[in-house]
């Protein structure tokens, strides 16, 4: 518990200085947000009123941003985001089945991160391969022609099940 | 067979090009391994890695240049080959070649794959020819020549004008054309203006704008610039959504590269003009695609959106004025300055000028990326360049347009794709998403999968969206878990119209397309799912226990026989099938097993062999039933007599579950035989008697009581049974009439002429039959196939099979129509008899005339058409007429207070098949016409539940519903280890060819032990995932 403390204050002030970069941007709030989360893997909540104050906005104005865009987060992800293609294609192709193994093979529902912090689980709502659906990405790799037996092997491969 | 066209330059230089679009994962370690042993061998080899190919299906992809060699589904593990024989010996690597899935044949050549030869590729031109990291690539091929042309030689009034007179619509999804909306901004006060580009691409099944940037970014760049030239902008955006990481990394390089170049910037090439051109990424909102949710999101607010006027061109980004447009229209702008207003306006259709790109996905051959001119009818985009539907299954429908489109079903599949056709049929053109359904799609399903996604979209700004969307999704939930209500599909369009309405954006206004297209098209679906608790597609989990089960019509717990059989229990697999089929052996041979087209297995790699294994499951139990325990009849537990008319699987099935259910039933059969069309229509080598006969018998000891002989005609009647204390009767008389042709010169008395079901029963039952040397046999379905196979066995030199549709169209097995192409049948398609030729009473021949497929009809089957002046003439000593069956109520008499059609059926309730007497009620081919022999057992059991329900007064309805088990069945361990590798089913043997036609043996065989225990060890229990 006291180790996550000082990892959030270094965090603050780290914030603080990527903050000022944005300073004097025109429109700079989601460009900010998104680079934070790029830093941190998420936004933390504590740097919302220090955001808010460099850009010269109130605190709800970044928190309405942060809450309407689906991509930013303000709680830690997993070490690994597994996200299943939840797109049209993927759906026609039997989607749905390859989320609901995901599910069972990592234990979590979708919006959860397994209690090691190893898997987030997301789903995304077309990833543009829909040639290759179902598809299911981990971090940047994508895994298309998903089937149950794909499932039970890439899992099986980072270690799991 | 490979056709070996491929010549391997041997001298020069070689391009090899890699597609590092994100439809090909692993290419980055294809092209690292190519270029590293390209430079190990120190060959003349130039690697170069390229943007999306658009063939995606394909992928990854590698095309070895000059000589123009396309190798598909490529991995590491190639390389080395590819290096090795094409590159030093000058060889083709054959196995790498693509396939043709409509052909089977090999295709070498990049342009001779008929997915890139039938497109038009004006917007992607470049994409997969260039390296997109390489602006130098696409200066080379002309590229920012526009650019210097617009800045230098034209006005940015004339540039609006050459758009203008090219007629380009935006290509995002409205088509409001292009020009006009930049006019109106070049004319509105206020400065700066502000040019985007709009790459928010969110539309799930389309990928178009994404490969586009990743293929060819600086095309839309220079769209974008002369577009800023053209409406005098000086800021520039183009806004890419977040969750396409390549386009964005393939975007911020071509944007420092133009900058290099002096392309954006302060005074452009000199010429006096500046623009600053940035990249904004998008969150995680599709509502933001909408123009003015994305200038919000751009200026860093909450993306939603504003009414319209002003319109962004009068008052967008920052209260001025601005233009947004989508990448494909912005990529089209640099060629039509390039080659001229005319050459563009002289593609396409009146009103819809250019090309069109589709993501063309779902189920289908070949998915990817398509270009072609507006106006191309949907049948050529699905089934020319993609090739069709896979795994052999039927096209049901496309889904234009995403969330916001609508599903097209097969029946206008010759519409052209233009902006107002697809309006026209209720759907949008959109960004270009165009998803393939085929009859493993249900369409509820559909409708609440794009609810689901845009309830989560919607903003929340307008109630009715807001409001309404949820109350859709809840509505379609319901439906598809088996607890929609009668009132809901009218409470459906009744929000659906008040949501379209009332919203303000695209978003609202265009959502409730995909449930309004739906509930138009396939209603029928729906109303399945309510009343019935059926998914026809056998999709929605929660209205079955495995799909087979859902699709077979007498809904048998096919996953617990197959594991039964797996396990070696098979006395075990054959009661679980008789729960609800009394006939296993007759269904192990002739069943049309629908369940196989439904199994998940067969995703993977092949279904079950369902059928066969039922077979083997009843053989044993057959073979085995001396040390069997002997049958007992049901106990009866109800004293009402039911009578039953026919003794056809119909009826004894019917009879059969009254028996379980403990009704005295008793069939009146009117032949001296039961088994009603299986005992006269069935030929002996697809079904032989001894198996009807032992399936009566098991019938008969379970206390059903069969009185041959026994016609029901004008002396005893109907009318008489219930007098004669029969508190119900259930018809089951059959469809035994044999349609006419309807041709000149089809007379009975012919010597020669013989009618198929006539022919088969004489055949049967041991009559001499005489037949010619050629024999013309007219129809497509069974009775036809074995008519044919039979006169071949009875020694006529010649059988043709003359059918008006094409093999598509034929409703008989893949099994049988084999066998009989085997056997010697010869089949002409699209060919339709137009007089029978006799000479003195005898057979000379038929007249005929060649057909084609016109419009397809409701079903989605093309209506064939005679074609004019291709008439000829067919010799023939026998001709055989089977064009099908109707039921035959001559029977009955003619005051007979039974009501009947027009067409001389009686008049049923489909649910509970009652007709308008009291207590009389009939089902089976007699009421519906000649079908399939599970839909007949089905419409007995159905019977059965619905006399019991009477008997009990009761007037619901009835409802079957696969019900769960109550206990998990117990889990049968699968013995062999998971691979990745496909198993596929083992073959069912048969005979001798040879062998075949010169008797009436049997000609499939039955799976060993061994086997059948294998095949069975293949289900993957979909039953056990509850």
């Amino acid at each position: 518990m006291a180790k996550k403390k000082i990892v959030a204050q270094a965090d603050l002030a780290r914030i603080e200085t990527v903050i000022a970069e944005y300073q004097n941007e025109r429109w700079a709030l989601l460009p900010l947000l998104e680079r934070i989360q790029q830093e941190f893997g998420f936004i933390p909540p504590s740097s919302i009123g220090l955001i808010a104050k460099g850009l010269r906005l109130f605190p709800a104005q970044v928190q309405g941003v942060i809450t309407f865009y689906a991509q930013l987060y303000t709680t830690p992800r997993g070490k690994n985001i597994v996200r299943v293609c939840r797109g049209t294609a993927c759906h026609v192709r039997g989607g749905k089945t390859i989320l609901k193994l995901v599910k069972r093979h990592l234990g979590i529902q979708e919006g959860e991160i397994t209690p090691d912090f190893e898997y987030s689980l997301e789903t995304v709502a077309c990833i543009g391969c829909c040639a290759l659906a179902p598809n299911m990405v981990i971090n940047r790799n994508i895994y298309g022609r998903m089937n149950p037996k794909k499932v039970a092997l890439i899992f099986g491969q980072h270690g799991r099940q | 067979m490979v056709e070996e066209k491929a010549t391997v330059s041997t001298n020069g230089q070689h391009t090899i090009l890699v597609c590092r679009g994100s439809g090909c994962p692993g290419s980055d370690e294809i092209l690292r391994r190519l270029e590293e042993k390209v430079t190990q061998n120190g060959l003349p080899v130039e690697v170069k890695p390229t943007g999306c190919h658009g063939f995606c299906q394909a992928g990854p992809t590698v095309i070895v240049e000059p000589e123009d060699v396309f190798y598909c589904h490529v991995s590491v593990d190639d390389i080395d080959e590819i290096i090795q024989k094409h590159l030093c010996a000058h060889e083709v690597v054959n196995r790498l070649l693509y396939i043709d899935p409509v052909t089977g044949q090999a295709v070498p050549h990049y342009s001779d794959i008929n997915f890139y030869k039938k497109q038009e590729r004006v917007v992607l031109r470049n994409c997969g020819h260039i390296n997109p990291e390489r602006i130098d690539d696409y200066l080379a091929r002309g590229g920012y020549l526009s650019l210097r042309k617009v800045l230098f030689q034209m006005t940015p009034g004339q540039v609006i004008e050459e758009i203008k007179k090219a007629g380009l619509r935006g290509r995002g999804g409205a088509g409001f054309p292009t020009a006009v909306k930049w006019e109106l901004c070049r004319n509105a006060p206020g400065s700066p203006k502000y040019m985007i580009c709009n790459a928010d691409e969110g539309d799930p099944g389309a990928f178009m704008d994404r490969c586009i940037l990743e293929a060819d970014p600086h095309s839309v760049l220079e769209g974008l610039i002369i577009a800023a030239y053209a409406i005098g902008a000086s800021g520039g955006y183009v806004y890419c959504r977040a969750e396409k990481p390549l386009a964005i990394e393939r975007l911020k390089i071509a944007l420092r590269q133009v900058k290099e170049h002096g392309l954006t910037g302060d005074n452009i090439l000199g010429s006096g003009f500046s623009l600053q051109l940035d990249l904004r990424e998008g969150a995680g909102a599709f509502v933001c695609g909408e123009e003015t949710a994305l200038m919000m999101s751009i200026e860093g607010r909450r993306g939603m959106p504003r009414p319209r006027p002003p319109f962004p061109a009068q008052s967008g980004l920052d209260g001025k004025p601005t233009i947004i447009n989508n990448v494909k229209t912005l990529a089209t702008v640099p060629i039509i300055i390039d080659r001229g207003a005319d050459w563009y306006a002289g593609i396409g259709t009146e009103k819809s000028k250019g090309t069109v790109v589709f993501a063309l996905t779902g189920k289908i051959a070949n998915s990817g990326l398509v270009e072609v001119p507006m106006g191309t009818p949907l049948s050529k985009v699905i089934f020319d360049i993609g090739g069709g539907i896979p795994r052999g299954k039927r096209f049901k429908a496309v889904q234009t347009g995403g969330p916001s489109g609508g599903c097209i079903p097969a029946r206008f599949m010759d519409s052209p794709v233009d902006y107002e056709s697809l309006t026209k049929l209720g759907s949008i053109m959109g960004s270009g998403g165009m998803v393939v359904m085929d009859d493993a799609t249900c369409m509820v399903d559909i409708a609440r999968f794009f609810l689901n996604f845009t309830q989560a979209e919607s903003c929340g700004k307008c109630v009715p969206c807001r409001l309404g969307t949820r109350q859709m999704l809840e509505i379609l939930t319901r439906i598809t878990e088996g607890k929609g209500r009668e009132s809901d599909i009218e409470t459906l369009l009744n929000i659906a119209k008040t949501v379209k309405e009332c919203s303000l954006c695209g978003l609202g206004q265009t959502c409730p397309n995909p449930v309004l297209t739906t509930l138009a098209y396939f209603r029928d679906e729906y109303e399945a799912h309510i009343k019935e608790k059926k998914c026809p597609a056998a999709v929605c989990d929660a209205l079955m226990i495995s799909p087979c089960q859902h699709t077979c019509p007498v809904g048998i717990n096919i996953p617990k026989y197959v594991a039964h059989i797996a396990a070696g229990e098979y006395l075990e697999a054959v009661e679980t099938i008789r729960e609800r089929n009394p006939f296993p052996a007759i269904c192990g041979r002739i069943c049309h097993h629908p369940c196989e087209g439904k199994c998940r297995r067969g995703e993977l790699d092949e279904p079950v062999a369902i059928r066969g294994l039922k077979r083997f499951a009843a053989d044993w139990y057959f073979e085995h039933i001396g040390e069997l325990p002997e049958p007992e009849p049901f106990p009866q537990t109800h004293s009402q007599k039911v009578a039953v008319v026919g003794a056809g699987p119909c009826g004894l099935s019917c009879a059969y579950f009254l028996a379980q259910m403990g009704y005295p039933a008793t069939v009146f059969e009117a032949l001296p035989v039961g088994g009603g069309m299986l005992s006269v229509a069935i030929p002996d080598f697809r079904l032989p008697r001894e198996v009807i006969q032992r399936e009566i018998d098991y019938i008969a000891k379970r206390g059903v009581e069969i009185r041959y002989s026994t016609p029901i005609d004008v002396n005893f009647t109907v009318e008489g049974l219930r007098k004669n204390g029969f508190e119900a009767v259930f018809i089951a008389a059959g469809a035994q009439r044999s349609q006419r042709i309807g041709i000149p010169g089809e007379l009975e008395d012919l010597e020669g002429f013989y009618y198929g079901l006539r022919f088969l029963r004489d055949v049967k039952v041991g009559k001499s039959v005489r037949i010619g040397r050629r024999v013309a046999v007219v129809g497509g379905g069974n009775v036809a196939l074995d008519s044919s196979r039979t006169a071949l066995r009875l020694g006529a030199d010649e059988v043709s099979i003359f059918y008006r549709r094409s093999r598509e169209e034929m409703p008989v097995t893949e099994v049988e129509y084999n066998e009989a192409l085997a056997e010697g049948v010869q089949v002409n398609f699209l060919v339709s008899p137009t007089r029978i030729v006799s000479d003195k009473w005898k057979i000379a021949g038929l007249q005929c005339t060649h057909m084609r497929l016109g419009e397809p009809d409701d079903s989605g089957r093309r209506r064939p058409v005679p074609v004019s002046g291709s008439e000829f003439f067919a010799d023939a000593d026998t001709v055989i007429a089977a064009v099908g069956q109707a039921p035959d109520l001559s029977f009955l008499p003619p005051d007979s207070a039974l009501e009947r059609t027009r067409w001389e059926r009686l008049v049923v309730d489909d649910n509970r098949l009652a007709t308008n007497v009291p207590g009389v009620f009939a089902g089976g081919d007699f009421v519906f016409g000649p079908g399939m022999v599970v839909e007949a057992i089905a419409a007995g059991r159905r019977g059965a539940i619905a006399i019991d329900k009477y008997l009990k007064g009761d007037t619901s309805r009835v409802e079957i519903y696969d019900l769960k088990p109550g206990i998990i069945e117990e889990v049968i361990s699968r013995e062999e280890e998971e691979t990745w590798e496909p198993q596929f089913r083992p073959e069912i043997s048969r005979l001798p060819v040879e062998e075949r036609k010169q008797s009436f043996k049997e000609t499939e065989l039955a799976f060993s032990e061994e086997r059948a225990r294998q095949e069975a060890k293949r289900c993957l229990r979909c039953d056990l995932e509850k």
